[in-house]
């Protein structure tokens, strides 16, 4: 895709973004703000998965502590909404840098696993720790706040959903400013080959960490935006389960492809929403969907269609 | 000391289950190079298959005959259809498609046998306790813990079989070397690793009973295991279910308040030290 | 009502049991009284969805042959929340913002109970609990749209512990799973017990999903305890009530279970006979009216009513006596004003809603699990029954008066 093809593309979906409120019924608008929470915190894992090839199990920790976060903040002291989204991030962002510091020391299964043992660490402490957390039963009742001291207030669902399309939007464009950037080109390196990256006399391991971390902070944003929206944190969005469906949004909509796993979010999420309300055994239905995608959809969705293009021309 | 005895065994118990369904997870890595999250699932099948094989037969010692080959028949049939067209690509996606499989599969045993747990009895000669020491010891849990333990060395001291998958799973590179016929070879391997695992969830039913969710519940563990004693090593595979089985014996018992997390705790500190498991090798 | 039969059995005889599809739903019925149920259909904690949807499926039947409630069908719509919290929140605001739902029932977890109420009030919405247990949803999250039709778990741990006031057993230890309901019913009971001079001399709380609990086994063993008072989920009761018969512990230490289920029952089999437990609505009630719903429940789904087929068939009965009372269905301050202090005659006794905090005033059963040639599984006996103002915490709290 030529850059201006693209960047036509980007306003068409950011004029889309705009209309769509006055189109969707209610309950439509919902699901959108669910869609676009989830491809949030998808596009985040993928900044570690596409850009340096390293597999995180545990990248729901990230979007729990956000949730937390943002959570805890909100029902005790009822500041502005973005500041509890800043509150989320950080918090994740700086549980993420010794996280990443030790899972570094390992590559491949290894890291990921170690990434999920310490998401599992943090998922116990979450649910152990009822004084303040609320152990298994979560938080509920996290008010949606206003924009600023004074401010307008976020209930009303046009004016979260803007909140949570910009958030979107920022952050995707400054993922993909950070992946062109020459931090971004050196990461690309480290994922094509190690070996030769250190062989130039620079060290992989602080990249690692840097991009684990940042990866966290849009996670932990994510994260932060669910807990207001929906009105509740509960153990279950640290669970391993979620950082396995996170991992299946990235696949389904293309690795490496920022725009892809938000794209493969809303799909995954999608299927699930439709064949439940048809079957109780949606399950079988999925899962065959993902077996068909995966042998039919090297690339993901994003990646198919951009294979797609090009041949086209 | 009888008090020790018993949770020596109770570990052992534990380990030796877990080294049924992990050594087909490790083998099938260390071999296809495949993560298989829907090992497990076999494991829940061999467990509901053994409640069905002793409803119809009420033979326990003939479905722990019967089960294993069938549900090695089911996985090699599933790694035809599916896996096969997809080894070339890098794991991550393996991983998804076998988790689709193994979402399919979970439901389909819902759909065949309801939610309700399904009860099955041990034979008579291995129902109730004996004692031991000045304790009574189910068994059940004591045939398991011999069974196992004499199994596993018979079979991977003294036959071919054993010989092969312990030098193929020591050198993945040998099943390309094994040349004539990778595809069989693969299918075959994939289909003992299965059927492996449907043995585990035979000889776990009478303990546990079978159960939804028994499968998701032991992959994790079986990861976990495979992951502290190196992927692809059976030797490790064994060192690993020996560990996670204590920790969460004696670990639920002398140090409740971590039960939740002490297998993970394990994991990390050991991958800290040996990033790549105890007796796995850096790649 | 032809069509949809016709469409359902096609589908069943199509190789998948796929429920009616939403749209054809709406079809069917303009008028009716719209019930949304955000329950779990799939995985492990299904058989208690299962069991919603029983008693719903049951009541509709009935309703219909009444000709409806205020002339209206009464129609359920079910969701799967796949025991997460976050799915439950999900569909039950589908439910509402595309449904037009306002009555909503058939929550199975706690968690999943929480999150919604909590969302109730912005929804304008009535939530009827007919499975949730925890204590918080009466009193420290309670919210004027949330009712508890069932016995909650503080409840059931004040049946079991009158019970065991009066019997000769004098040590306990206690078991729950590591979460609320488990820490909390753990809590009361010792409480209970201390204040009757007895003594729990163990606690422990194995994780949701233990597979192994001989360490437990070992540790109640080693307490002494004459009895031991279990708070497990379902699966998990099943998996230690099996290895607790195995090490031979159910022959030394009497268990004692805050609920006692058919579930239980028909997975653990015989090894189950002699466990006692208080029970939210045990089927063995001796009363016309529940010999009745448990003959025609029978016939129906061919297996006998558990806990929550019969508590959610009490509730579905006394929301519609309300919605009569209150001429509407649509206007939920109505249905709100009408239901509270309200009285109902239900299949297990006499309900009275208490206004201060929307829990039913009911009465509490203790139950034992015994063999009867008259059924293919263990059946629960009633051994006491108390009144409901006895095991009714104070209002607004978890404490007995």
């Amino acid at each position: 895709m030529t850059p201006r093809r693209a960047r036509v593309l980007g306003l068409v979906t950011i004029a889309v973004l705009a209309v769509l409120p006055w189109v969707l019924a209610r309950h439509q608008l919902s699901i959108l703000v669910d869609l676009l929470i989830f491809g949030l915190f998808a596009m985040s894992l993928d900044l570690i998965m596409g850009y340096t090839g390293m597999v995180s199990f545990g990248h729901a920790a990230y979007f729990g502590l956000g949730a937390y976060g943002s959570a805890l903040l909100l029902i005790h002291f009822q500041p502005p909404v973005p500041v509890a989204l800043l509150a989320g991030a950080l918090l994740a962002g700086a549980v993420a840098v010794p996280v990443g510091w030790f899972s570094t020391r390992a590559t491949g299964i290894y890291f990921a696993m170690l990434t999920l043992a310490f998401a599992q660490l943090l998922y116990t402490v979450a649910y152990k720790w009822r004084d303040l957390t609320g152990g298994s039963d979560g938080i509920a009742g996290v008010p949606k706040t206003t924009l600023f001291w004074g401010g307008p207030s976020l209930a009303d669902p046009h004016a979260f959903y803007w909140l949570v399309a910009a958030c979107l939007v920022v952050s995707l464009r400054a993922c993909r400013a950070l992946t062109r950037s020459p931090f971004g080109r050196a990461l690309e390196a480290i994922r094509e080959n190690e070996r030769r990256f250190v062989s130039l006399g620079r060290d992989a391991r602080p990249f690692k960490v840097v991009v684990f971390v940042i990866a966290a902070l849009f996670a932990g944003l994510a994260g932060a935006l669910f807990a207001p929206f929906r009105g509740f944190a509960s153990p279950e969005v640290m669970f391993w389960v979620l950082s396995g469906q996170a991992l299946m949004m990235v696949i389904t909509g293309g690795i490496g492809t920022l725009v892809g796993p938000v794209i493969g979010a809303m799909v995954f999420l999608l299927i699930q929403e439709v064949l439940s309300s048809y079957t109780e055994h949606w399950m079988i239905f999925t899962g065959a969907i993902f077996v068909l995608m995966v042998i039919f959809l090297p690339g993901g969705l994003v990646g198919t269609a951009r294979r797609w293009m090009e041949a086209r021309g | 000391m009888s008090f020790l005895v018993e949770q020596l065994l109770n570990a052992l118990a534990l380990a030796g289950l877990l080294f049924l369904v992990s050594a087909g997870l490790s083998l099938v890595f260390g071999i296809l190079r495949v993560v298989n999250f829907a090992h497990g699932v076999f494991y829940m099948l061999g467990a509901y298959l053994g409640f069905t094989a002793m409803a119809v037969s009420g033979q326990f010692w003939l479905s722990l005959l019967v089960v294993p080959p069938v549900v090695g028949v089911i996985g090699g049939l599933l790694e035809r259809s599916t896996l096969r067209f997809i080894y070339r690509r890098p794991p991550i996606y393996q991983l998804l498609l076998t988790f689709g499989l193994a979402l399919i599969l979970e439901e389909t045993v819902r759909v065949l046998y309801g939610p309700t747990a399904k009860p099955v009895d041990a034979p008579a000669l291995l129902q109730g306790a004996v004692p031991i020491l000045d304790t009574l010891y189910p068994r059940y849990r004591l045939f398991l813990v011999v069974a196992v333990g004499v199994g596993v060395r018979l079979f991977l001291a003294r036959t071919r079989a054993g010989l092969v998958i312990r030098a193929v799973a020591q050198n993945s590179e040998m099943a390309d070397c094994l040349g004539a016929n990778v595809p069989r070879v693969r299918t075959l391997v994939f289909g003992a690793a299965c059927a492996l695992a449907g043995l585990g969830g035979v000889a776990s039913a009478p303990m546990t009973t079978a159960y939804l969710g028994m499968g998701i519940g032991v992959i994790v563990d079986a990861f976990v295991v495979v992951v502290i004693g190196g992927l692809g090593s059976i030797g490790g595979s064994m060192a690993g279910s020996l560990i996670v089985g204590a920790a969460q014996t004696w670990g639920a018992f002398y140090l409740p308040e971590t039960a939740m997390v002490i297998m993970y705790a394990v994991m990390g500190a050991i991958l800290i030290f040996r990033p790549w498991g105890l007796f796995g090798e850096e790649e | 009502m032809k069509r949809r039969e016709f469409l359902k059995s096609a589908v069943v005889s199509g190789g998948a049991s796929l429920t009616v599809p939403a749209f054809l739903r709406r079809a069917y019925a303009q008028n009716a009284i719209k019930i949304g149920m955000p329950t779990v259909l799939s995985g492990g904690n299904a058989q208690y969805g299962i069991q919603a949807k029983r008693a719903a499926e049951l009541f509709a039947k009935d309703v219909k042959a009444r000709g409806g409630v205020l002339g209206r069908p009464v129609e359920f719509l079910y969701e799967d929340t796949a025991s997460d919290p976050a799915t439950a929140v999900r569909k039950a605001q589908k439910l509402v913002e595309k449904d037009g739902v306002k009555l909503l029932t058939g929550v199975v977890l706690s968690s999943e109970a929480l999150a919604i109420s909590a969302k109730c009030p912005e929804w304008k919405v009535l939530f009827m609990s007919t499975i949730n247990g925890a204590g918080a949803l009466t009193a420290k999250s309670f919210n004027r749209n949330f009712f508890r039709i069932n016995t909650s778990g503080p409840m059931g741990a004040r049946a079991v512990s009158l019970y065991l006031a009066e019997a000769p057993m004098k040590r306990f230890f206690a078991l729950g799973s590591d979460y609320a309901w488990g820490r909390d019913s753990v809590g009361s009971f010792s409480k209970q017990i201390a204040a009757v001079k007895k003594h729990v001399v163990g606690k422990e709380f194995p994780p949701v999903g233990t597979k192994d609990f001989a360490s437990y086994i070992a540790k109640i063993k080693q307490s002494k305890a004459e009895g031991c008072f279990l708070v497990l989920p379902g699966q998990d009761a099943t998996i230690f009530l099996k290895q607790a018969h195995q090490f031979g512990l159910t022959r030394e230490v009497k268990p004692i279970m805050e609920i006692l289920e058919l579930e239980n029952m028909k997975a653990v089999g015989d090894a189950m006979a002699g466990t006692i437990g208080s029970s939210r609505y045990p089927f063995t009630v001796d009363t016309p009216r529940n010999r009745d719903f448990v003959t025609r429940f029978h016939a129906l789904h061919n297996v006998y009513p558990d806990m929550f087929d019969g508590e959610t068939y009490e509730g579905l009965e006394w929301l519609t006596q309300v919605i009569r009372k209150a001429g509407t269905a649509d206007d939920i301050e109505k249905i709100t004003e009408a239901w509270e202090d309200s009285t109902y005659e239900g299949l297990e006794g006499t309900f009275t809603m208490r206004k201060c905090d929307h829990q039913a005033v009911q009465p509490g059963f203790v139950v034992e699990a015994v063999k009867d040639p008259k059924y293919p599984h263990l059946i629960p006996k009633i051994l006491a029954t108390y009144p409901g103002d006895r095991v009714t915490p104070k209002c607004r709290t978890e404490e007995f008066a």
